[in-house]
């Protein structure tokens, strides 16, 4: 892969390992023995990390000039294998924490091994690692196809995928070691937020800088959804994050936001990283993947401009829905509930886009595992945004806040939206990237599903009930006006749903590491394949179809 | 209309922007009002700052993920008022850089926690939480008896505070360190002037039962006491808006 | 000042979502956008194997 890059981007490409080993010198200096200093040395060693393969093939003669007449798709083929292992390690870290929450004492005496340093690794590492991995793999994949030209160079891609994997690493590190902004889905301090935003700004000149060469008049949907998920995230980001630390050599900073503005400030970043990160990135790819692989055009591609102003408009209003009956001036609760409710229009628009699509071809949602991935991610994405509207309604929420229906809802959108979305779309994408015609193994596609989706089940279903319980329990009274049950009691009353949420969450897990093999062994025979056969052509893997293959 | 769009669409540029305007207009008029409100904080003028030693604990507090499980905000309703006493203002976080007000209660809301136990059984039930609470799910924090309290740093710590619009002293930022040492350890030198500073109402004594040694525990529980203390306004205010 | 930053807010943002649901439609179903909608919803079925020159 390193030979592929021109001499000149080999150049520039150890010119930039060389001043972020500097940094991290300088890290390790300033923060000496610290987290912030042992953090200076991750830095150093994943430079080098990187450095070390680069030199070996520094001075390999230029890459065949044949290869820009290619898509380029190294950087998509890492950041496959990185999101599966990324979903494996957090979720992995995910039925850790909810058995922990069924047998607390299921851990060792040690700080890094204490449910609260592990929940924002499982957070972290199923949204960011996970997630944005398969957001910017996928990303550079539908960006070249849909705008029929090539990534604009070879540099800035592998920059912003490791780049915005040592940030992954930095922050899941950190929160071992007690680093954390404490805020939710923000988690890591300072110094890996100012690295977050140069790799953003990266990211999001490969996006402008590719659609300027579009030889497509048109920009496709999908890319709008990428776009809005840039961008988007890129706001809130920079303002949630502002914070004065205590020094340079400290990992520690203090928000600039204190209180009720603080609380406003972070669940507008909260509920948009859902809406933008969660949301709008996947429908991106939801909305290539799906029709790709089932061989028929979007249902609509006028609802799906529609629902994406809707989507991108409304949602910013939302955030205070996770601000009811509380501190918050009540004017602002209002307006965050009556947009939460008006939401739901474009993203039933999404969804119900999606399943009709696949209308009249039943038969191959029946028969291909990977496509009913991509329509049972659209089944819950409709499931999971009615909940959302229903739960901000505020008297709804008035039960449903603080409790673990919050988390079913959570988890609805995240494995069965989330997840399956990813999953579909991987395998529709891996047989492509390697230039196969399938995937290793469809029966263990077939595996994987029905162990991800029975894990959701049973995951969400323990949760409802669990959250739905606990909410009515807190305000059960006696015939005689006093409060009928004691906090105590209704942790009690949770602990067979947490066993069960532990048990559907390792179905998901293991349905991930599956696919994961399944991955694997794919490159491995298509490397072999390619051994014997020397290259094949760039063959997009449609449904199974003979019909729907591909024309020229 | 349709040429405007289409405008907007083959310049990358110009559908950036529209991208970035469409979506921060919400933000913006949700989040800018509450800067300019008066009304959105209550006037507290007895509202007193953390102590070092308080602050210190509150970021034991964030190290350890307990706001992960514990909430600091009761609601305007009635059985939450009920089970943990009167509702949040928005004064009592003013200078919680970042609030941490929470999203789920895997345990109680701690609002108003302060002075509801004694030190030790918090201490008792940090080191092992099924010790006191049999059923309790909360993961044990031995290490926080282990850890002595690293304290040559909070001056750095107040100032940034003050950076961030808090308004400690200079001589509160000076003494950062000998206060934290002070507070816990009532009868030694380092004691004098922490009253002076922080008020009469301060907290002084050994949290964690040993006045010698200086350990995490100390300041973790010491900032558990003076939760829902800053200021007694919620006390103080009608507690009108319950159900609303 | 505060009442007139909340009243701006609170009418201001409907009128807002309005006129941009009535623009987002128009745009959607004008005439002539017809065929370009279409395009590009086949668009992304075929040819590409390799970038346009
Ligand atoms: C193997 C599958 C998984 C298991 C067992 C699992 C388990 C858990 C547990 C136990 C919690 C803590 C709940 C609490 O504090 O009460 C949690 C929180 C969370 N998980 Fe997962 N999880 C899984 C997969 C995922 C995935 C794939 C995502 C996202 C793509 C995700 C996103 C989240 C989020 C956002 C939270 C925080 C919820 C909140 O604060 O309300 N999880 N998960
Ligand atoms: C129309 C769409 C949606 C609406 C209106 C909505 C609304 C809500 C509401 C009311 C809450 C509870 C807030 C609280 O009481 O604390 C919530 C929490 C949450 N939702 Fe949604 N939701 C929507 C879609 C989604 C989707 C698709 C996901 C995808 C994964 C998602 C992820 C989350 C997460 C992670 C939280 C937990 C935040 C936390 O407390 O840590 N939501 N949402």
């Amino acid at each position: 892969m390193i030979a592929r890059l021109t001499v000149a981007e080999r150049q520039s490409a150890l010119l930039i390992l060389i001043v972020m080993s500097f940094l991290g010198l300088a890290m390790a200096a300033a923060g000496r023995g610290t987290p912030f200093g042992l953090h200076g040395f991750l830095v150093i060693a994943a430079s080098i990390g990187v450095g070390l393969p680069l030199l070996r093939k520094f001075y390999a003669p230029e890459p065949d000039p044949a290869q820009f007449e290619q898509y380029y798709d190294d950087p998509t083929k890492v950041g496959i294998v990185l999101a599966m292992l990324w979903a494996i390690a957090g979720m992995f870290v995910g039925v850790w924490v909810a058995a922990l929450l069924a047998w607390p004492d299921l851990t060792i005496d040690a700080a890094w091994a204490s449910f609260g340093r592990l929940r924002p690794i499982h957070t972290s590492g199923v949204i960011f690692g996970f997630g944005g991995n398969a957001l910017i793999a996928t990303s550079f994949h539908v960006l070249q196809r849909t705008s029929r030209a090539r990534l604009p160079d070879q540099l800035s891609p592998w920059f912003v995928l490791l780049g915005y994997n040592l940030f992954c690493v930095v922050a899941a590190t950190g929160y071992m070691m007690g680093v954390t902004q404490s805020k939710e889905y923000a988690e890591p301090e300072w110094y890996a937020d100012i690295w977050l935003v140069i790799v953003w700004v990266v990211y999001f000149l490969i996006y402008i800088r590719t659609l300027a060469r579009r030889k497509e008049p048109h920009i496709y949907v999908a890319n709008w959804y990428y776009m809005a998920f840039i961008l988007v995230v890129a706001i809130l980001h920079i303002v949630n994050n502002l914070a004065v630390p205590v020094s340079f050599g400290d990992f520690k900073s203090y928000s600039a936001f204190s209180g009720v503005q603080d609380a406003m400030t972070q669940w507008w970043y909260g509920h948009n990283a859902v809406a933008f990160f969660l949301t709008a990135g996947f429908l991106g790819m939801l909305y290539y993947y799906l029709p790709k692989r089932a061989g028929r055009p979007i249902f609509s591609y006028r609802l799906s401009i529609i629902s994406f102003w809707g989507i991108t408009f409304m949602y910013m209003w939302a955030g205070s829905h996770h601000l009811h009956y509380t501190a918050l001036p009540q004017w602002v609760q209002t307006l965050g509930m009556t947009f939460s409710i008006v939401l739901l229009v474009p993203s039933w628009a999404s969804a119900g886009n999606a399943l009709a699509t696949l209308n009249g071809a039943w038969h191959k949602v029946r028969d291909d595992a990977t496509l009913r991935f991509m329509m049972v991610a659209a089944v819950f994405y409709g499931i999971s945004t009615f909940e959302g509207s229903f739960m901000a309604i505020r008297a709804v929420n008035s039960l449903s806040h603080y409790t673990d229906w919050t988390v079913g809802h959570v988890h609805a959108g995240a494995l069965g939206w989330v997840a399956m979305i990813t999953f579909g779309s991987i395998y529709a994408l891996v047989p492509w990237m390697w230039k196969r015609e399938t995937m290793y193994s469809a029966r263990l596609i077939e595996v994987h599903f029905w162990l991800a989706l029975a894990g959701t089940v049973v995951y969400v279903f323990a949760m409802w009930n669990s959250g739905i319980i606990q909410g009515l329990m807190w305000r059960t009274y006696t015939d005689s006006g006093t409060l009928a049950y004691s906090f105590i009691d209704s942790l009690v009353a949770m602990h067979p749903y947490y066993i069960a949420r532990a048990f559907g969450g390792l179905l998901f897990l293991l349905g991930a590491i599956v696919g994961t093999y399944n991955v694997l062994m794919t490159i491995r025979v298509a490397k072999r394949e390619r051994a014997q056969s020397g290259g094949g052509t760039d063959v997009p893997s449609y449904g199974r179809d003979p019909v729907l293959q591909a024309g020229e | 209309m349709s040429e405007f769009h289409r405008k907007i669409e083959r310049n990358t540029m110009r559908f950036v922007l529209a991208i970035i305007v469409v979506a921060s207009i919400g933000g913006i008029v949700e989040i800018a009002p509450l800067f300019t409100i008066k009304s959105t904080v209550e006037a507290a003028p007895n509202m007193r700052v953390y102590t070092p030693l308080e602050l210190a604990g509150r970021s034991i507090y964030m190290r350890e993920g307990c706001y992960a499980c514990h909430s600091q905000m009761i609601r305007t309703l009635r059985d939450e008022v009920e089970r943990y006493g009167p509702y949040s203002l928005a004064v009592e976080s003013q200078y919680d850089h970042p609030m941490l007000w929470g999203s789920k209660r895997t345990g109680p809301d701690i609002a108003r926690v302060g002075e509801k136990y004694s030190d030790a059984w918090h201490v008792a039930h940090l080191y092992n939480p099924r010790d006191v609470v049999p059923e309790s799910v909360m993961p044990a924090y031995r290490w926080l008896l282990r850890n002595e309290l690293r304290i040559d740093d909070l001056p750095g710590h107040l100032r940034a505070m003050r950076d961030v619009g808090v308004p400690y002293t200079d001589a509160m930022i000076e003494n950062a360190a000998k206060d934290a040492f002070g507070q816990a350890a009532p009868e030694s030198d380092a004691a004098v002037g922490v009253t002076e500073r922080y008020g009469a109402a301060t907290h002084m004594r050994a949290f964690d039962g040993n006045a010698g040694r200086l350990t995490e525990m100390d300041a973790l529980v010491a900032y558990l006491q003076i939760m829902g203390k800053l200021t007694d306004a919620a006390q103080k205010t009608e507690q009108t808006k319950i159900g609303e | 000042m505060h009442d007139m930053v909340v009243a701006f807010s609170k009418s201001w943002g409907l009128f807002y979502l309005v006129a941009l649901a009535v623009g987002v439609v128009i745009y959607a179903y004008w005439p002539a956008n017809r065929a370009r909608f279409t395009r590009a919803k086949n668009s992304i079925l075929d040819k590409d194997d390799r970038p346009w020159s």
